[in-house]
């Protein structure tokens, strides 16, 4: 369900849909010009989904994913199970998080029997946490969530973090129906208080108290159509959330391991640096093996790693690498959405791909700050990947302006 | 808008269907109000009817902020005064009376303060208490008029106890000019209390009947009497305490018997007077002749009136003693009064007046105690006054146990068109509005009146938010059905339950369930316990049953609203024509889904009802069928419009029984009701209507903004204004 090529669902699955209505013949009675139509329009609308309206947005984030285990995840309306479907899509989504947030923390709950569990701690491994999401397969899903508890054991996790930091819950919420022990009015307050933002994904249907929480702590809430809805509501997620106003900026320590291999020149410290040692990252594990040269050294304390970026273990400072940081930094700065606009004669290709445009296509899109012109599919690229306009890089003048 | 406007115009009266929560009350507010401002001559007084106080206050909040919006557009005060008014329970601020509970011991603590005579004695003696409050209004009120503004019942509170003057008795002096009046329906349809309180309305009134689909029923309530044993054992004891004040006030004072004595033999004349000029409205209790007429010799003294009482309180008890049921027309019963004790038509017919002139005259400050004998008094004057329209019913017992004797005289009113008729033929415009009217032609037919304008509204509506189905089988294909001959087969009631199980998984938050009685209710929950149906409901949701005792449904309902507010969800067990289906409203997250268990007939084996059928086929040509199925479908409609209260809310109504998808009852359903109900979903099984209703969540769960709705169900000024719009609008005007 995941590949992106696989057909929505089965034709009987889905509802009655009248697909001719929405074609119309255009003045020359030809279809060509409408399919052309709907399929940029469809594009279109998940790019501005992604509106770029934030100020500020947090680079350091703490996030709690609580994942709905109780009975009703074992139903079958999302393939093969709600549990499934969404324990894979999380995978995904974990992968994406670290690659967009890359000196973010994120731990995963669930809730099943009224009661709730943790699974991972708050921890920069991503591949820690897709091991346990893949270890949760097993998991059998019974009894009712309890809301309040799992909010309350995120809120515990994520109450002595930074408050420099945006601090997360993101709900996967799969019943209809919360067991709880209190009061969860007060739950929602102190999160209020703890200014920790809750989103909330629904699997079934809108309860009105996953949308009060959401409302009340800033969060979003959604509920899904069908699992491709899911898949876009999830990885939305992973965008950086606009900061909320009491956030305070200070100064975080971090270290930048000396990355590269290289042989030793005598510049560092090059006996300890490069002396082969079991990495830190694996060394509980059972196969954990002597390290070669390679890998990162903490700079404050000199344990070694085979990945970035990560928390040290002994020192506890955050081990980044400088194109990690500038990854995160496109939140900061994100690109102006282009301007959409008619088709001119003078421009008969795409900037950034070069490509002509057709007849059929109608509409192009202009960068603010440079005026270039792209066609659709490099807007969404731009957008969703690249996220720096190639004509203004191009442009040594605006591009000087920027580094500065 | 438009057909009130014309019915404004034709001073006819109107019928008008509006779904809940589309501004029903603010259209009307504004447009009477901008109609009285327009033709100040014409249209002079507003008279609200709504049903429960609350609904009294959101009538009275929505013409404030009408009001306020007036303000701000014109940039000058408005020269309207609006007021609520309700009864002594909910307006006195006297602190020694207000802490009663009971409306009936309120009236009377009051009455008891203010009577003329208690204020006359205060005079003499300062040990007498009486009323601060009142005298404070008495003394300085009734010059100065309210000042123009929006009162509603707190407002009134508050007023009065900043000039100490008395809220009700304000509120009431206030009706002769106040431009818009807000109460209940009884101060105009209940011939007893419309006298005191409404006669003085002027005949160039617009009346709003809201939330009026029952209307009929309460003008037959307002005209009915029973009278039960225990009723007839109090008459007997005010009797006595009657008996020895007459005579005690003998010893001491008999010129003040004299005096009234006088004073009957010259008739009813000051009524009269007041009847003349056409400002008083016809009580029908009291028939105009009577007041020409002096009151009989036979009870003119106080000792022969009581000792009359005495004979009639013995013979109607005389008559409850039957072993069988028994039913006359009015005619044989004073034919039987007659025969048995001797007593005249005419006596009777004065005996309410009487007994009125009688209480007065004895300076009883505590009326409490005399409502029994008021009602005796009461069902006196109506049998002997009216021949046609009523009917007498003697039950030695309740249908339901058979074994206990609990005879009740029923003198049950078959005609509804008899106590609103004073109000048709005396106000210019009067305006029949609710959610659910339908079918349209039935109303005008039992309350006899002729409509110049009679339409059904439909919603234009943003996205299809309401999602009505019939589902007439279970998953197994038995039909489901509460007809009589299958509401006992198991196989039925495991259908129903296992809907609801369903539906309960499905459906977030609150769902609402009505049965068709509390005895189904009963049989149904019972065995639903059996086959362990309530286990698995109560693994989705908290479960309520509404009960026949108001203190425990109430309790059950803040429960529920608990459970919906908190994210366990809930199911409300409750039954059509109670107190749930009627006054509550589940908004939003309170009402997700309505399920609809079978067709809420009448009790059909009801004498009562049977004799009503009678008459309404004899009278109005209305078959006993049609009208049953009317009465069913209309309540059924206001069941499932309980869910859907405003253009944001959504909700799923579903309509459990094979026969709803006949069209007689289909077609009975309101329009905007009916639009929304396709052909696809007028079969269904369990699990279809599963499938279907959680399609329809998630579609329902996706955001809704206000962009979404501008343009189709709102309209921006601008838009308004457009071209297209206009052109719109005038085609709809034409069409209409």
């Amino acid at each position: 369900m995941a590949d992106e090529d696989e057909t929505k669902e089965y034709r009987w699955e889905s509802g009655y849909e009248k697909t001719w209505e929405a074609i119309k013949e255009d003045d020359d009675g030809l279809l060509e010009s409408n399919v052309a139509d709907l399929v940029a329009r469809a594009k279109r609308k998940r790019a501005a989904l992604k509106d770029t309206g934030a100020i500020q947005l947090g680079m350091m984030r703490h996030l709690f994913v609580v994942v709905d285990a109780s009975a009703c995840m074992f139903l079958q309306d999302l393939k093969p199970t709600r549990f499934l479907c969404v324990l894979k899509l999380l995978e995904v989504f974990v992968h994406e998080f670290f690659d967009l947030n890359p000196i973010s923390q994120l731990g995963i709950l669930t809730t099943k029997m009224k009661r709730s569990e943790q699974i991972t701690v708050l921890a920069g491994n991503q591949k820690k946490h897709i091991e346990a999401l893949q270890q949760l397969k097993d998991l059998s899903c019974e009894g009712e969530p309890s809301l309040q508890n799992s909010l309350e054991r995120a809120m515990n996790g994520l109450k002595n973090m930074p408050a420099y930091s945006s601090r997360e819950i993101l709900v996967l919420f799969g019943s209809l129906t919360t067991c709880d022990p209190g009061d969860i009015q007060k739950t929602i307050k102190s999160l209020k208080d703890n200014n920790i933002r809750v989103s909330i994904i629904g699997l079934a249907a809108e309860v009105r108290i996953c949308q009060e929480i959401a409302k009340k702590t800033g969060g979003t809430y959604n509920v899904l159509i069908d699992d491709h809805h899911l898949k876009e509501l999830i990885l939305n997620q992973v965008q950086p959330p606009a900061v909320a106003g009491s956030m305070e900026a200070s100064l975080v320590k971090m270290g930048f391991p000396g990355g590269s291999p290289i042989v030793n020149d005598g510049t560092s410290d090059s006996s300890a640096d490069h002396a082969p040692a079991y990495c830190l990252c694996h060394i509980e594990s059972e196969t954990s093996s002597l390290m070669g040269p390679n890998g990162y050294n903490c700079p404050q304390c000199g344990s070694r790693y085979c990945e970035l970026p990560v928390e040290c273990k002994q020192c506890g400072l955050t081990l980044v690498s400088a194109p990690h940081l500038a990854r995160s930094y496109h939140h900061l700065f994100p690109i102006k959405p282009f301007i959409e606009r008619a088709q001119v004669r003078e421009t008969t290709h795409c900037f950034a791909c070069a490509k002509l445009f057709v007849e059929a296509e109608t509409n192009v899109y202009e960068c603010e700050n440079c005026n270039q012109i792209v066609c659709l599919d490099c807007d969404l690229f731009i957008r969703e990947t690249l996220h720096t306009c190639p004509g203004c890089a191009s442009d040594p003048v605006t591009a000087q302006m920027k580094t500065n | 808008m438009l057909e009130l406007k014309r019915a404004l115009d034709a001073k006819g009266h109107c019928l008008l269907e509006m779904p809940s929560g589309t501004g029903k009350t603010t259209t009307l507010l504004s447009l009477i109000v901008a109609y009285m401002k327009a033709h100040p001559l014409d249209l002079t007084k507003l008279v609200y009817c709504s049903r429960t106080v609350p609904e009294i206050e959101k009538v009275m909040e929505e013409l404030r902020k009408l009001m306020n919006y007036y303000e701000k557009e014109m940039g000058m005060e408005q020269n309207i005064l609006g007021l609520a008014l309700s009864s002594r329970k909910n307006l006195c601020i006297n602190p020694s009376v207000s802490k009663e509970r009971e409306g009936k011991v309120v009236d009377g603590r009051c009455y008891s303060l203010t009577a003329s005579f208690v204020r006359a004695r205060h005079a003499a003696d300062d040990a007498v208490p009486i009323c601060e409050f009142y005298e404070g209004f008495d003394a300085h009120g009734k010059e100065f008029p309210l000042p123009p503004g929006v009162y509603n019942l707190d407002d009134l509170k508050e007023y009065g106890q900043m000039k100490r003057w008395c809220p009700y008795f304000l509120a009431r002096h206030t009706i002769t000019h106040a431009n818009i009046v807000v109460y209940s329906y009884h101060y105009l349809l209940d011939p007893k209390i419309a006298e005191v309180v409404s006669k003085e309305i002027s005949k160039t009134s617009v009346v709003v009947f809201d939330e009026a689909h029952n209307i009929d029923n309460v003008c037959i309530d307002s005209m009915s009497v029973k009278i039960t044993k225990r009723l007839l054992d109090k008459c007997s004891n005010s009797i006595t305490i009657l008996e020895t004040t007459i005579s005690n006030m003998k010893e001491n004072d008999s010129k003040r018997l004299e005096k009234e004595y006088k004073r009957l033999v010259e008739g009813l004349r000051d009524a009269t007077i007041a009847r003349e000029t056409d400002m008083a409205l016809v009580n029908p209790v009291l028939p105009s002749e009577i007041l020409e007429e002096a009151v009989p010799g036979t009870i003119r003294t106080a000792e022969h009136f009581v000792a009359f009482l005495k004979r009639v309180v013995e013979y109607i008890k005389t008559r409850l003693r039957v072993q069988h049921v028994v039913q006359e027309s009015p005619a044989g019963f004073l034919r039987d009064i007659h025969t048995k004790v001797c007593i005249d038509r005419k006596p009777l017919r004065f005996s309410a007046e009487r007994l009125a002139s009688l209480i007065r005259t004895l300076e009883i400050s505590d009326l409490t105690d005399f409502s029994p004998l008021v009602t005796v008094s009461h069902f006196a004057t109506l049998v002997s006054t009216y021949t046609k329209g009523f009917t007498i019913i003697i039950e030695p017992f309740e249908d339901r146990a058979p074994t206990v004797s609990n005879p009740i005289l029923y003198f049950s009113c078959l005609d509804s068109s008899i106590a609103i008729k004073p109000v048709f033929n005396r106000f210019q415009t009067v305006v029949i509005t609710s959610g659910t009217l339908s079918p349209l032609d039935m109303y005008p037919k039992i309350l006899d009146f002729h409509p110049v304008i009679m339409t059904s509204f439909t919603m234009t509506l943003a996205r299809p938010c309401i999602l009505p189905m019939i589902v007439s089988k279970g998953n197994d294909q038995v039909a489901m059905s509460s007809r009589y001959e299958t509401r006992e087969d198991t196989a039925v009631i495991r259908n129903y339950g296992n809907l609801l199980v369903e539906v309960a998984a499905a459906v977030p938050d609150g769902i609402v369930c009505f049965f068709t009685s509390y005895l189904y209710l009963e049989t149904i929950v019972s065995s639903w316990y059996d086959q362990g149906i309530i286990d698995q409901l109560q693994r989705h949701k908290l479960l309520f049953i509404e009960t026949q005792d108001a203190a425990e449904t109430s309790l059950a309902l803040i429960n529920y609203i608990k459970a919906c507010d908190n994210g366990r969800g809930a199911v409300l067990l409750s039954v059509a024509r109670g107190k749930v289906s009627e006054g509550i409203d589940f908004d939003h997250h309170l009402g997700r889904a309505v399920l609809m268990f079978g067709i809420p007939y009448v009790y059909t084996q009801s004498r009562i009802l049977r004799a009503r059928l009678e008459y309404l086929r004899d009278q109005f040509q209305i078959k006993e069928n049609d009208f049953l199925t009317f009465d069913a479908m209309r309540h059924a409609a206001q069941c499932l419009g309980r869910c859907m209260r405003g253009k944001t809310d959504y909700g799923i109504m579903i309509l459990a029984d094979k026969r709803f998808s006949r069209a007689d009852k289909r077609s009975k359903l309101p329009k905007w009701i009916q639009e929304h109900l396709k052909d696809t979903n007028c079969n269904l099984s369990t699990e279809e209507c599963v499938q279907i209703c959680k399609r329809w969540l998630r579609q329902m769960a996706q955001p809704f903004s206000r962009e979404d709705q501008l343009g189709i169900s709102l309209l921006t000024l601008e838009q308004l204004q457009s071209e297209e719009m206009q052109k719109k609008i005038q085609q709809r005007a034409q069409g209409v």
